[in-house]
């Protein structure tokens, strides 16, 4: 087998010095019969010596033939007779009747709608795809290879959690700021990625949240706060991101803000004439009602410390409506 | 086959191939084939030293699993083999085994048949913050307070572990027919800061107790870690139905959450101090209130069922829809209390959604989109905390009932001159139970602990946008964003003054610009620019007055050669907001924050690949407080907080064969943490007992891995 290779390179080196295309020349000389017979109008001239090798694709799902669903190149790439036949009308090899990509390279790629039909033909059979159409990302021309590397050998940076925010922060620049903030999620650590939150093909959810909406996504991390309790704190009900941002924050917990500031933006008269302020002695006496207390340390939280609802009943001591206990 | 005149190409690769000829070329053109066409292998092993020490290195090793040691296994391992014959995938892969975050997982795959796969995956956060404390048995359901001089308790550092296993499977079972299902059963353990506290005085009308022995003593606090024992279970399955022009989905989702720990109960030990730490409290109904239980969170479920899905009319016109029922309880017991029964908590929630795109004509798109969710809070409502004094009796358990209505509708056009025009209008309304207002509920006031509520709000946001292909290698867009937000009369409760922001008034202002230009095919710039603006409108004047924002940013790549690459970025963004406490002051929060970036990677020999960047950020939150009357405030402003990191992450790859790699990561980060919520100007916050939190301000440390990384295929 290696002496035939061996003998077709020769071929091929032979007619690539009576001046042949290569097209012709390598066909079976740069690629195993393997890969010939997969996709040989195609790899006789993409051959291993490509500088982004396209056969890399047979690392990856795409290129398993024992799964009759599997494309060629032509099934996302289209029948492409001019590119293989040539057009009188175009200078040199004609382009290819979809190029995916985002940016120009040797050919302009095609309308993202365009390249997004071609994945869409065989992946509209997945669920977690179904809200595609109208999702935010496909309102904005994003396309299926803004975000992934179809050929690059199953390294497709935007499915493994390490390298996906990268993807992400090609266009989120204000959360890749954030993740780097003292309080924030896994996500630099590689522990968290923005698909565990986001379905990035369309939801239901506002923001392309996974689940339905931004409570039941946080609640499948954190479910201890989803209740109900006895005493429910509305604005927790109502969505974490009243209070949390949840890409990073300087302040603790991933508050929008320090409390007591946060809770003043709705409770705008809590405590009396009491002035946030520090221990050093700027107000006087450590009071729990002003002062450090309900600026230091957990601020509001000192006392309020149940601030996601308490399930606490009981009628003495009470007050527990006020999240104490 | 013909090939035509033009595409008679001497190509390089033949040049390549004839000098591969001489060197066995077929033989390496083999193997590169396979190595293009096989899937990769890999095992590294190798070490990891870090500097300092657990507090000089807190900020960075919060979730990263180095924390623990200063020297640590550096493990990974990615096995993929696919049985081309059948299209058999199995694999095998482990990140970070010898660290507190590992993670494993194994699964086999046969395409287009059946799948299944079992994962494991930790994650460890370690606090950033080290409490100094004479707390006993931290951590616990019965922590027992234990007053030390300042600075004299033990050191804790708090942790939480989550470790989560999961399982998940697939079948086709025909080529329109695929289930899905999924366990995930995930473990959370350690604590977590939390603590009781409590004011003393008398308010008329509240239920307050009088530090009886000292008059300028108002209160205690405690800082009381909360224990974390608890289970999440997932159960998910569903099956997908595909047709030509459709797909539909029918599933189940259930979520459960279990807490080993009901509540938590301190003790106290050898007297109760007031907040300076020094005056011993003698009030037996202070003792007792601080040694009362702690409710923590409770267990609950949910079931949902659903159906979703798309359907094509034709090739431009598209439907989107799903509903789903959702059963949510919350029955966890109140034995812990003393109390019989349970809330009995039942919340059902229905959520419908209809979407639709069409292109009506070619150069039109038209994006609608419907969504109704309906959570109907059927839990009893109770009159809870009861008082005994005579006159009034107390309950904050209500329905928290809520309807929201969202509606979207937009238009695309393109216009002439490689102009695209977009308009769009969003609708959105939340309906909410309000209870009855205080005055119809006369002595019986149930709803102490209620501020103002609106039953109805609705919001219109209106949007355009412009896009233009200013030519070939430019592109620029610019869009404008106006909603307002209003809604019904105000219902105001006995908590006046409290008015929640998602309620209120608001008016939102937008504007954004955006540029993308690739001047050659070697180098791409993105720019952006953003400004916004609110303006709230309450019937007090207090809460939020108005928040500003604006943005700028700018990203770069170039490819220098096929052997070097640079990225770099640079982004400013402030915010301000305007809080008002309608009693004292009013706050201007600003923040401030610089992100700067540069990177590269290259390829040095052809062997050696490089790497690395350097990354500065700085969050400046400045507090400037003023009186409503323009008067001064009392007492000194409130220090800026600051938080600045420089990291610099440098990689190196030697390929020592083939099929072998060294591998070396550097990274050294300097981080300051200037701020005053645990201590300012060398005054620490001390609770009652003289607990203090710190966390080390100014952090440098340096982390060095190396591995040795074997390849196969």
């Amino acid at each position: 087998m290696k002496f035939i290779r061996q003998v077709m390179m020769l071929f091929a080196f032979f007619c690539g010095l009576c001046g042949l295309s290569t097209s012709q020349a390598v066909e079976e000389a740069g690629t195993t019969a393997k890969v010939a017979n997969r996709d040989t109008v195609c790899t006789k001239c993409h051959d291993e010596s490509e500088a982004r090798p396209i056969l890399s694709l047979y690392q990856t799902k795409h290129g398993v033939r024992a799964d009759s669903r599997a494309p060629n190149c032509q099934s996302c790439h289209g029948e492409s007779d001019k590119h293989l036949h040539g057009d009188p009308n175009v200078k040199g090899r004609a382009s290819p009747d979809v190029i995916f990509g985002s940016k120009k390279g040797t050919y302009q790629p095609s309308e993202p709608q365009q390249q997004n039909a071609a994945c869409y033909a065989c992946h509209q059979k997945d669920a977690k795809r179904s809200h595609w159409e109208g999702s935010t990302h496909q309102n904005r021309n994003v396309s299926c290879t803004s975000c992934h590397d179809i050929h690059n050998g199953g390294h497709d940076k935007v499915r493994e959690r390490q390298t996906q925010p990268d993807v992400c922060f090609t266009c989120h620049k204000e959360q890749r700021a954030q993740i780097n903030k003292p309080s924030h999620h896994p996500i630099s650590e590689g522990k968290m990625s923005c698909s565990d939150c986001h379905n990035p093909h369309g939801s239901v959810g506002p923001k392309l949240m996974k689940r339905d909406n931004v409570n039941d996504t946080c609640y499948t991390c954190h479910m201890e706060k989803r209740g109900p309790f006895v005493h429910n704190h509305q604005p927790v009900d109502d969505d974490c991101t009243n209070c949390h941002n949840p890409h990073g924050t300087v302040a603790e917990n991933m508050l929008k803000m320090r409390a007591p500031f946060l809770c003043n933006s709705c409770h705008t008269t809590p405590h009396g004439p009491g002035q946030p302020a520090l221990a050093n002695g700027s107000s006087g006496a450590v009071s729990p009602m002003a002062g450090s207390a309900i600026t230091q340390g957990r601020a509001c939280a000192n006392c309020h410390t149940q601030i996601h609802g308490s399930n606490n009943p009981s009628t003495a001591p009470a007050n527990s409506q006020f999240f104490f206990r | 086959m013909r090939i035509p005149k033009q595409q008679i190409v001497f190509r390089k690769n033949v040049l390549a191939l004839s000098v591969l000829l001489c060197f066995n070329a077929a033989a390496y053109a083999e193997d590169d084939v396979e190595a293009l066409t096989k899937p990769e292998s890999s095992i590294g092993l190798g070490a990891g030293v870090s500097s300092g020490s657990s507090q000089t290195r807190s900020i960075f090793d919060q979730y990263n699993g180095l924390r623990k040691n200063s020297t640590n296994l550096l493990l990974d391992a990615s096995v993929i083999k696919l049985q081309e014959e059948t299209g058999l995938w199995t694999r095998l892969e482990g990140r970070n085994l010898g660290l507190d975050n590992r993670e494993a997982s194994f699964s086999q795959n046969k395409q287009g048949d059946w799948k299944y796969a079992f994962e494991y995956n930790e994650i460890n956060h370690q606090e950033i913050r080290t409490i100094n404390t004479g707390l006993q048995g931290a951590g616990t359901t019965t922590p027992v307070v234990n007053r030390v001089a300042l600075g004299k308790g033990a050191d804790l550092n708090l942790q939480l572990q989550r470790k989560a296993a999961s399982v998940s499977a697939e079948k086709w079972i025909n080529s329109s027919l695929l289930f899905e299902a999924s366990f995930k059963d995930e473990e959370k353990k350690g604590a977590r800061m939390s603590g009781t506290g409590i004011y003393c005085s008398s308010i008329t009308g509240l239920s307050r107790y009088t530090c009886s022995n000292n008059a300028s003593l108002s209160g205690a606090l405690f800082l009381l870690p909360e224990p974390v024992d608890n289970h999440i279970k997932q159960l998910e399955a569903k099956l997908n139905f595909t047709g030509d022009n459709f797909l539909l989905t029918g599933g189940y989702y259930g979520s459960m959450f279990n807490n080993s720990n009901r509540m938590m109960q301190a003790g106290i030990t050898g007297g109760l101090y007031g907040t300076d730490g020094i005056t011993l409290i003698s009030n037996a109904s202070v003792l007792s209130y601080l040694t009362s239980p702690v409710a923590l969170a409770p267990d609950n479920q949910a079931h949902q069922y659903y159906v979703s899905g798309n359907y094509a009319f034709n090739t431009t016109t598209r439907t989107t829809f799903k509903y789903a029922h959702t059963h949510a309880t919350q029955d966890q017991d109140y034995s812990s209390f003393g109390v019989a029964g349970n809330l009995g908590g039942v919340v059902d929630t229905t959520l419908a959604q209809l979407g639709l795109t069409a292109r009506p004509v070619d150069k039109l798109n038209v994006v609608a989109n419907v969504r109704y969710e309906d959570k109907n809070d059927k839990t009893p409502e109770v009159a809870y905390n009861r008082l005994s004094n005579g006159t009034t009796a107390y309950s904050s358990n209500y329905s928290n009932s809520a309807t929201k209505l969202n509606g979207k509708l937009e238009g695309s056009y393109q216009l002439p001159d490689h102009f695209r025009g977009t308009l769009g209008i969003d609708y959105a309304t939340v309906e909410r139970a309000v209870p009855p207002s205080v005055a119809s509920l006369a002595a019986q006031d149930l709803t102490l602990a209620l501020g103002g509520l609106r039953e109805k709000t609705r919001e219109t946001s209106y949007r355009a946008e412009l896009q233009r292909g200013l030519s070939e290698t430019l592109n620029g867009s610019a869009s404008l964003v106006h909603s307002r937000r209003s809604g019904d009369q105000w219902t105001l409760y006995n908590a006046t003054g409290t008015l929640p922001q998602l309620m209120l008034d608001r008016t939102r202002d937008k504007a954004r610009l955006a540029a993308d230009w690739s001047p050659t095919s070697e180098l791409s710039i993105q720019f952006n620019v953003e400004d916004g603006k609110d303006s709230f409108d309450t019937p007090q004047g207090g809460g939020m007055r108005d928040a500003k924002m604006n943005s700028f940013g700018v990203d770069a790549a170039l490819i220098v050669s096929d052997n070097l690459k640079l990225t770099g970025y640079l982004n400013r963004s402030e915010q301000k907001l305007n809080v008002n406490n309608t009693n004292v002051y009013l706050t201007e929060i600003k923040n401030t924050n610089i992100s700067v970036s540069v990177g590269a990677v290259g390829k040095v020999a052809g062997n050696i690949d490089v790497g690395g960047n350097v990354t500065y950020l700085e969050d400046n939150n400045r507090y400037t407080q003023s009186t409503l009357n323009g008067s001064s405030i009392v007492g000194a402003q409130l220090p800026e907080v600051t938080y600045r990191t420089t990291t610099l992450k440098l990689y190196g790859k030697y390929a020592l064969q083939k099929t072998a790699d060294i591998r070396v990561d550097l990274v050294h980060q300097n981080a300051s943490l200037n701020e005053w919520t645990w201590g300012s100007n060398g005054t620490p916050f001390n609770y009652s007992d003289n607990t203090t939190v710190t966390v080390r301000p100014n952090q440098s440390m340096s982390f060095l891995g190396a591995s040795y990384v074997y390849k196969f295929r």
